[in-house]
């Protein structure tokens, strides 16, 4: 028999689910529901309490139980999710797209002689087929891969599923069980979560955000980004590659592993909308895209954008703007 | 202490990609190749790490003749070592093939820390640096922004990076395999002489194996994404673009 299953691992930290593990419930259901599978989402975690009573868009919540699960240890989680998925035999099993996910896709796939397809952004069923569609090269290409009707391992890349749908209005059977497998003797231990520090500017408070992009090309050229910030009275936040370059602070980064932000305005100058940025600001109620490459992935995201030189563009735009708000 | 870090050539993604006539990959001859970003990143923090310890680091690089100048590169900015992985352009992309054919590579070279970047631009499947530690049997965290490695040289202390800015604090038992998101610090520059002089005189050694078999991901179509939501364009040179964004804005009440 063909199995039947969607399983999503979830993701949490500090107790809480984290929004990734909500959409790929919303993923899983749009895969199960017109096929008649089950979904069952899969928590690992040394206390059950906060997830025992949540009204997850699952048909069970199987909860697994040990104190080394409590935080995300990708030695531990290896071992219980080898065991179990074995054990639960699922068709499809959701992972995050995330730096949990893709810690533990390569064990599960050799483990469990699964293919692993990433930077999911939707997948079908197609009859009995599965189909994927991710997004590779910065999000300038979009790839359909299919499988064979064994498992499939997926990694679902953030902000391609709705959230609010992974919630329902009724908390499915709950099943807790200890780990099934011994989990001492680890060769990785986790020690400590750090909070990030907010010394600097709380870019996720500030209306109005100009963000740079590897395309304003050095750290001098920041001192016109940042005048541009000043006369618009808001803030400078960037995307990963200015901060590796310690151009600003990591307090400034916006994306998957920085901030999401919801400002009024953002202005995206030379940024090419990896899907990893697009994640943390395309919830901005006005996004403006100076980028010279036509095909960067940034206006598929933007409301109005331009082709023109972001370096040419700065020094009319804070003119303009200086001038405008002294009237 | 043995380090290696594995370099990978990857589409650079700045250029226009074109998809090639099969409709399922990339146009060979339009490509441009450069090494993966986070795979820089793993070399400057082995090179870190080579600053703090009395370490070696080798260079693995993966591909053509491009992987070649990739280890030039390598050697100029400090590595000790350089080891080329010849592997045709076709097969790169597949990291469970690539995972196999890298395995007893490192394995004779019995590293106490395997380095790459958590992700490849063109990566479809699982990272290599994951498939590439159930390989060596080795454990592995990806996603790390920082590395340190205890004086006895068997334990690693490591901060992975986990969404909304969080950072876990963790300890790896060595060997490992470590997933690098990017370096402890901006990633350092070898000028164009001293590559040159890395080029003339370095030592590379070559590793040919046999390709592995393995069955891969099937990529149907790639397509771009398509254009319908594609932002409202504004024309004319920088003077005319910033007048209309001011219009814009004062609409909106943003000025």
């Amino acid at each position: 028999m063909i199995p039947r299953e969607v399983v999503v691992v979830a993701e949490h930290v500090a107790g809480e689910l984290s929004d990734i593990t909500l959409e790929m419930l919303t993923c899983a259901r749009e895969v199960a529901f017109p096929l008649g599978w089950h979904v069952t989402c899969l928590i690992l975690v040394d206390d059950p309490k906060p997830f025992q009573a949540l009204p997850l868009a699952s048909d069970r919540t199987l909860i697994v139980t040990d104190a080394p699960l409590g935080s995300f240890n990708p030695a531990a989680y290896t071992r219980v999710l080898l065991h179990l998925l074995k054990d639960l035999s699922p068709r499809l099993v959701l992972l995050g797209n995330t730096s949990v996910g893709m810690d533990l896709a390569g064990t599960l796939s050799l483990g469990l002689g699964a293919p692993v397809v990433s930077g999911c952004t939707r997948i079908r069923g197609e009859g009995e087929r599965l189909s994927f569609t991710s997004k590779l090269c910065g999000g300038k290409l979009l790839a359909r891969t299919d499988v064979g009707d064994g498992l499939a391992i997926a990694l679902v890349m953030p902000g391609s599923y709705n959230r609010e749908l992974g919630m329902v209005d009724r908390v499915p059977p709950v099943e807790i069980r200890a780990s099934p497998v011994s989990l001492e003797a680890l060769p990785v231990r986790f020690l400590e979560l750090v909070e990030p520090k907010t010394e600097d500017v709380d870019i996720t408070k500030v209306p109005i955000l100009v963000g740079a992009g590897r395309g304003i090309q050095s750290r001098e050229n920041l001192k016109a980004v940042e005048d541009l910030a000043e006369a618009l009275g808001g803030a400078v936040c960037a995307t990963r590659p200015v901060v590796d370059q310690r151009w600003l602070p990591r307090t400034r980064q916006v994306g998957r592993s920085g901030m999401t932000v919801k400002p009024r305005l953002y202005l995206a100058l030379g940024v090419s909308g990896a899907p990893e940025h697009v994640e943390g600001m395309k919830g901005s109620d006005l996004i403006v895209a100076v980028n010279t490459d036509p095909d960067a992935p940034i206006f598929e995201t933007a409301h109005y954008g331009t082709t023109v030189d972001v370096l040419e563009l700065l020094p009319f735009l804070t003119e303009r703007i200086r001038a405008s708000r002294g009237r | 202490m043995k380090i290696a870090v594995i370099l990978r050539q990857v589409p650079d993604v700045v250029q226009e990609l074109v998809i090639a006539a099969d409709g399922r990959s990339l146009a060979k001859d339009e490509l441009t190749y450069i090494t993966n970003e986070g795979d820089e990143h793993a070399l400057e923090e082995a090179l870190i790490l080579k600053s703090r310890h009395a370490a070696t680091v080798t260079a693995v690089s993966v591909g053509g003749d491009e992987a070649r100048d990739a280890l030039a590169t390598a050697v100029a900015k400090g590595a000790d070592e350089a080891l080329l992985v010849s592997i045709p352009l076709e097969r790169r992309g597949d990291n469970h093939g690539l995972a196999a054919y890298l395995a007893p590579a490192i394995t004779s070279g019995g590293y106490d820390l395997v380095l790459t970047g958590v992700w490849a631009a063109d990566q479809l499947d699982a990272g290599l640096a994951g498939l590439l530690a159930v390989q060596l049997s080795f454990p592995y965290v990806g996603g790390l922004t920082a590395v340190a490695v205890e004086p006895a040289g068997n334990r690693a202390t490591v901060h992975k990076e986990f969404p909304g800015g969080r950072l876990g604090v963790m300890e790896v038992s060595l060997p490992a395999v470590l997933g690098i998101q990017s370096a402890e610090q901006p990633l350092r520059y070898a000028s164009v002489s001293k590559i040159s002089q890395a080029k003339r005189t370095m030592q590379v050694k070559e590793f040919r194996g046999s390709l592995p078999n393995v069955e891969g991901v099937h990529v149907s179509r790639l397509t771009k994404p398509e254009a319908s939501a594609k932002a409202d364009m504004l024309q004319g040179d920088a003077s005319r673009v910033a007048e209309t964004l001011v219009r814009i804005l004062r609409e909106r009440g943003l000025v």
